[in-house]
């Protein structure tokens, strides 16, 4: 055994120390504590709660598009979709998220990485659920919600579709609807989108989206670690359906309007013109500037835009072989006029008192100017014109020895005719983007060519802007608002697609008109009446009278209609060709006396004006004016 | 009590029983009488909805082991700590051999082979093993008062300490490491290692604490796997990765923060009630005491536990040997270090390992075996009370 043991001096200072750590431990628990629960307690309390609430939008029923006659266009249905909340995922461990992401891929058939990315764009925002699929089949649901414990952060949505009940009807003026991109968002975050917020994204669906979206629902639902719903939805604001949208476009005018245009196409093929592949045309009220129809072609099915939107879909609107089918050809598709430009010319001519509406120049086969010889369509012309019979029969010489006129103006009047006639600027159609084409002045050469010899404004330009071609390009819809003005006596007016915002009435009331579409006044542009009448008879000689170009036509056709025809050049680049190539153009209104209907149509690379773009305008004419097309006998003649 | 005169004759039976039961630590008893209670109460209303339709499955168990956790401090008090001194080998080899059973047939619970199942029952050895390897390393020290100066005796009792330290490390339990590792240093250092010894193994000590996490991990040798490091560290920045290595301490964090003065009370703790809080029953109870009792409710226990560490520390001086000494030292030292990593784990201040807190969190292994370091505790005071009274 050892010796006694007494508490050395040593022990005493050691128990000492252990003495002083337990008085230095506990006190720094107590500091720690003191701290977080009495100084910060609120700031952790406030954290604790949002930890379990969940803040949800609900986005509110969207207004329906209607035509002007109330077909519905565009309305909703319901559907089923899979969304993931962020919050949720990011609760969980690295693993289980992990996991749960490649399970839901595999069960919805999307690839793991797309979710991963689109998980990535949102982290900033872990409170609004991402869709990830749209139209799950039941059974996937049935699956998803019996097995909700294994899909943390997963919810099963019920949210209402876009539907197209008129089909592939006017595709590129109704838009579509799709998740609201970072830009938008960076632009709209104060009108009070939200990240998820599916939003118009062009067309009607775009801009009269703050009609249509209606005010979105807030709520809030209390959740617990594995973002499972643990209480009933509380709405802090119930969402408000959008208004409907009524558009002047007429349904049944439309769908005749898209047939025509591949019909046209049609016969331009059989005319031998391979490469027409593409048109536009408007049909237009022009003492309103009511669009009744305005198609574009190629077209396309806007559904493939509902719900969760397929890459692969997406690519093959994009594909070149597809030939853009999203672009509105008539509101950003750009062309030389051609001869439907004539108009413009004639009057700016007789408005500058560079020519007298009775006076006689000679229609030659060609006509050389400082050394460059300029054929006109006919080589064998050869007779003294008047200004109607030039416009009727379409001579270019004639409108050459015009053009060599303005080329001794220092002052462009052509030009700046033109652009007062609502050329070379947007027409204010209330739905975007619009191309704004282009009207070339000598100053717009100067500025835009590099070269000396190019900046040089020469009387080939004059000459080619006369007959509507070397730079002019117009949009179809500026084309379409100009004959209008000729038709309605000398006034710009507003086109417009949307004829009022309007919320459907109660029990079978008529619908309650929120807003009425309130164009800008048609504008006087300040043409003199006999200048104005002068080109009017011109353009209704081309529709009738023998010499005319389109009179084979139109000759016949029991409503009177005027109107002129284009063959406009224009250097096209196309998956293995490259070259010119004649864009079909025709132009007009009818009735002559008091017009109803202005049309222009246009056939890309379909050729002459007179066989491509003429009937395909004519079939809207019959449409509207209901005239049946075997009453009456029309013998074609093709010129141009 | 303390030096009242007794007759210095041999006494008989029943009075030597009395003189026994005279020089119990009451207040001691009584403090960690308190803190059970208050664990069990603060246990029940944290694990009612755990088992759904079973709101007492936690406090019924528990309220078991803490009956066999009593028998057993009685036994230990009752057992003169000089037995554990004779046989301190055969206690080294017992935790030796109770350490290694876990390797083949431990079950592996969220990555840590920790545990040995008996039938419903599920027993963590590295707890009893904190006991035994303090019982002999303070033996061996003992045996060897006299040498305690020199290197020798100092290298020895850290290589023996190392092979169960090396085996909780590797199941993985970092938390029972560091404390076998606090209880071994104690164990030197009541023992009466000069200071020079003491300042070069704390120096030892940093430095392999500091390779192991960092200098070794950027030298390209992974002895951890890197999240272990991330738990480990994720206390010194946890912003870094708020989903990841440390969601835990912030979920804790805020659970604790949440409860602010006087707590949200048993319904109103979301924290716990919704999950937020992991293993809010066992290493992360504090959180749930604090969210739902407050800085009051966690005050009471921190209190009730410098009551429990304040009379150990008695302990220590009466103790009426080296060995005695420095298993009571050992005892108080591993107590105070075990409650300092586990609240402060809770709060922020201290790495995430997984050990429970003392007579508070859920389970078994950690009720019963902290019984018996109490028990030991109580055996010293009686020994030294009663060696102080000859």
């Amino acid at each position: 055994m050892e010796e006694p043991y007494r508490v050395t001096p040593q022990l005493a200072l050691r128990i000492g120390i252990l003495g002083i750590f337990a008085v230095t431990i506990f006190c720094v628990l107590f500091f720690r504590l003191w701290a977080l629960q009495v100084i910060s307690g609120d700031k952790y309390l406030e954290e604790a709660r949002n930890n379990q609430i969940r803040t949800f939008r609900a986005p509110a029923q969207r207004g329906s598009i209607l035509d002007r006659n109330g077909k519905v266009l565009v309305s909703n249905v319901p559907g089923t979709a899979v969304q993931l909340w962020p919050a949720a995922l990011d609760d969980v461990s690295a693993e289980r998220r992990d996991l749960t992401l490649r399970r839901v891929a595999r069960l919805l058939g999307i690839r793991y990485r797309t979710i991963v990315r689109e998980l990535d764009e949102r982290k900033n925002d872990p409170l609004t659920p991402i869709t990830v699929k749209t139209q799950v089949p039941a059974a996937t649901v049935d699956f998803l919600l019996e097995h909700q414990a294994d899909f943390p952060g997963v919810q099963i949505a019920q949210i209402s579709l876009r539907h197209y009940g008129q089909g592939a009807l006017a595709p590129q003026i109704l838009g579509y609807v799709g998740e609201i991109s970072k830009e938008q968002l960076a632009a709209k975050e104060k009108e009070g989108y939200a990240p998820g917020d599916r939003i118009g994204q062009a067309g009607v669906e775009g801009a009269y989206d703050p009609y249509l979206r209606g005010l979105p629902g807030i709520g809030r639902v209390y959740v617990d670690a594995l973002g499972r719903v643990k209480s009933a939805r509380e709405f802090e604001q119930l969402p408000e359906a959008g208004d409907n949208v009524r558009l002047t476009i007429d349904a049944d005018l439309q769908r005749t309007a898209q047939d025509a245009l591949a019909y046209g196409i049609r016969i331009a093929h059989e005319d031998g013109k391979w490469a027409a592949d593409g048109g536009a045309l408007v049909a237009m009220d022009p003492n309103t500037g009511e669009i009744l129809a305005l198609a574009s072609n190629p077209t396309f099915d806007p559904s493939v835009y509902v719900g969760r939107v397929k890459q692969r879909d997406l690519n093959r609107l994009k594909d070149p072989s597809a030939n853009h089918p999203t672009l509105d050809r008539a509101v950003a598709g750009v062309y030389p006029a051609g001869s439907t430009w004539k108009p413009v010319t004639a009057l700016a001519a007789l408005e500058a008192g560079l020519l007298a509406p009775d006076e006689i120049i000679q229609c030659t086969g060609k006509e050389v100017v400082d050394g460059q010889t300029f054929t006109n369509w006919d080589p064998y012309a050869n007779e003294p014109m008047t200004l109607r019979t030039a416009l009727a029969a379409s001579c270019d010489t004639f409108f050459y020895q015009v053009g060599l006129r303005f080329y001794e103006r220092p002052d462009s009047p052509l030009q700046k005719w033109a652009r007062s006639m609502g050329f070379g600027r947007p027409t204010g159609l209330d739905i975007g983007p619009e191309e704004t084409g282009l009207v070339p002045t000598p100053a717009w050469r100067r500025r835009y060519f590099k070269s000396e010899i190019d900046k040089i404004w020469t009387s080939g330009d004059s000459v080619q802007l006369a007959i509507g071609q070397g730079d002019l390009l117009v949009t179809p819809l500026q084309m379409t608002r100009f004959y209008a003005m000729l038709a309605n006596g000398g006034k710009l007016v507003e086109p417009h697609v949307v004829k009022s915002v309007e919320e459907p009435g109660n029990e079978g009331q008529p619908p309650v008109v929120l807003r009425p579409y309130a164009p800008k006044p048609a504008k006087d542009v300040g043409l003199n009446p006999t200048a104005l009448h002068v080109v009017q008879e011109g353009l209704y000689a081309a529709t009738h009278e023998s010499y005319g170009t389109s009179s084979g036509i139109f000759g016949a056709f029991p409503v009177p209609v005027a109107g002129k025809t284009g063959t406009a050049e224009k250097f096209v680049r196309m998956p293995g060709y490259q070259g010119l190539q004649d864009q079909a153009w025709w132009c007009g209104y009818g009735p002559y006396a008091n017009p109803k209907l202005v049309v222009c149509a246009l056939i890309e690379n379909g050729g002459h004006g007179g066989v491509a773009a003429a009937p395909a305008a004519l079939q809207v004419f019959q449409k509207f004016f209901k005239v049946d097309p075997n009453s009456y006998s029309s013998a074609v003649k093709n010129s141009d | 009590m303390a030096t009242r005169a007794f007759p210095a004759a041999r006494p008989h039976q029943g009075t030597e029983l009395g003189a026994f039961l005279r020089h119990v630590d009451y207040l001691l008893l009584a403090a960690v009488g308190g803190v059970i209670a208050y664990g069990l109460w603060v246990l029940g209303a944290i694990t009612r909805h755990d088992v759904p339709g079973d709101s007492t499955y936690y406090i019924f168990r528990q309220e078991i082991y803490v009956a066999v956790g009593v028998v057993a401090l009685a036994a230990v008090t009752a057992i003169n700590p000089d037995v554990y001194r004779r046989h301190a080998r055969l206690l080294y080899a017992l935790a030796v051999v109770l350490l290694l059973i876990v390797f083949p047939l431990g079950e592996r619970v969220r990555g840590s082979q920790r545990w040995i199942e008996f039938g419903s029952f599920r027993f963590q050895p590295s707890e009893l093993g904190k006991v035994l390897l303090v019982l002999f390393l303070a033996g061996f020290v003992a045996d060897r008062a006299k040498r305690v100066g020199e290197w020798r005796v100092v290298w020895s009792v850290v290589g023996l300490a190392a092979v169960p330290i090396v085996f909780v490390f590797k199941e993985p339990d970092f938390g029972s490491a560091l404390v076998y590792g606090s209880a071994a240093a104690a164990v030197l250092f009541f023992a009466g290692a000069p200071w020079k010894h003491l300042a070069v193994l704390l120096a030892a000590t940093v430095l392999a604490t500091a390779s192991l996490l960092w200098f070794l991990p950027s030298a390209g040798v992974e002895v951890l796997q890197p999240y272990q490091v991330d738990r480990l560290t994720g206390f010194l920045h946890p912003d870094v990765d708020p989903s990841g290595s440390t969601y835990n301490v912030n979920e804790s964090i805020t659970a604790v923060g949440s409860g602010g003065y006087d707590g949200r009370g048993v319904a109103g703790a979301t924290q716990t009630n919704l999950d937020f809080l992991p293993e809010h029953n066992t290493d992360f109870v504090f959180s749930s005491l604090a969210e739902q009792r407050g800085f009051v409710g966690a005050a009471i226990l921190l209190l009730l536990y410098a009551l429990i560490a304040w009379r150990g520390i008695k302990v220590i001086a009466v103790a009426p040997s080296v060995f005695t000494a420095a298993v009571a030292g050992a005892v108080v030292f591993a107590f105070l270090v075990q409650i300092f990593i586990n609240v402060g784990m809770t709060i922020g201040i201290a790495p995430v390992t997984g050990i429970p807190l003392p007579f508070v969190s859920y389970g078994g292994s950690s009720m019963i075996t902290t019984l018996v370091m109490i028990g030991l505790l109580e055996a010293i005071h009686v020994r030294g009370r009663l060696e102080g009274r000859k």
